[in-house]
């Protein structure tokens, strides 16, 4: 590098700022501002699951206890709070996932099914591991 | 701030896996344990003998692992890029310490748990 050129002033820039209307302001926004909230309410059902699972290691009482405190008006309203924002959060990356596909039309192949495809079949996938997930929990088959 | 922009690819590996794991169980395990695990539904399936076996069986053991600990890496690093969009770089260690500092802890208390089985 030469000297003249190390010491040539940086380009000004202006500091950084917040696009208009964000976070909630554009519907773009809202999405992508939803899509990171997520992670507190799906943090706190983890961290109802890993105390379910610490009472299930103290005895039957504990377990029976811990499963009947989840099912007190409070406890199950911020458990649908969190089912939805994981929903949401599932079939947002389910349908985002689609573009990946469409990132490759180019030099590279394009997708092999339709972008709408593309988006429903991951959240087919979702759906289908949901489903088993609840019938082995549920004991439904033994 | 340094470690931490510094091991950004660990950070995105732990995000990328806990966002594919939890895709694919969170919603099933909030429906059938949280929401639905007092009713008669499944009272059969997560009665005490059964959720013991599930759970303590070496494949329940890192189920039960794997998904908690992903999914608190992922949340954290969600959590720390939600604090920059809300609050701008002045939040940034408070996101990323707080998450990962948080996420650590949710590691070590799921592992020490699910083994303590």
């Amino acid at each position: 590098m030469s000297a003249a050129h190390a010491t040539a002033p940086k380009t000004p820039t202006a500091p950084a700022r917040k696009p208009s209307g964000f976070p909630l302001g554009f519907y773009r926004y809202r999405n992508y501002t939803i899509f990171a909230f997520t992670s507190i309410p799906m943090a706190i059902s983890l961290a109802c699951l890993v105390i379910g699972v610490g009472a299930l290691g103290q005895g039957e009482e504990a377990w029976q206890a811990w499963l009947a405190r989840q099912a007190t008006p409070a406890f199950r309203a911020v458990h649908l709070f969190c089912l939805a924002f994981t929903l949401y959060f599932a079939i947002r990356f389910g349908w985002v996932g689609r573009k990946i596909g469409a990132g490759r039309i180019g030099p590279l192949p394009p997708p092999p099914l339709p972008l709408p495809l593309l988006g429903i079949a991951p959240i087919g996938g979702f759906v289908t591991v949901w489903l088993v997930l609840v019938v082995i929990l549920g004991g439904w088959l033994s | 701030m340094k470690l931490i922009h510094k091991l950004e690819p660990l950070w995105w590996i732990l995000f990328g896996a806990g966002a594919f794991v939890l895709c694919f169980v969170l919603p099933a395990l909030i429906l059938g344990v949280l929401v639905l695990g007092d009713s008669s539904l499944m009272a059969d399936g997560l009665s005490y003998e059964r959720a013991l076996r599930l759970a303590s069986n070496p494949i329940g053991k890192l189920f039960l692992i794997v998904v908690p600990t992903l999914g608190f890496w992922h949340c954290a690093h969600h959590f720390r890029h939600l604090m920059l969009d809300f609050f701008g770089h002045a939040a940034a260690p408070i996101g990323a310490y707080g998450g990962y500092g948080l996420a650590l802890l949710g590691t070590i208390v799921t592992v020490s748990t699910v083994l303590a089985l």
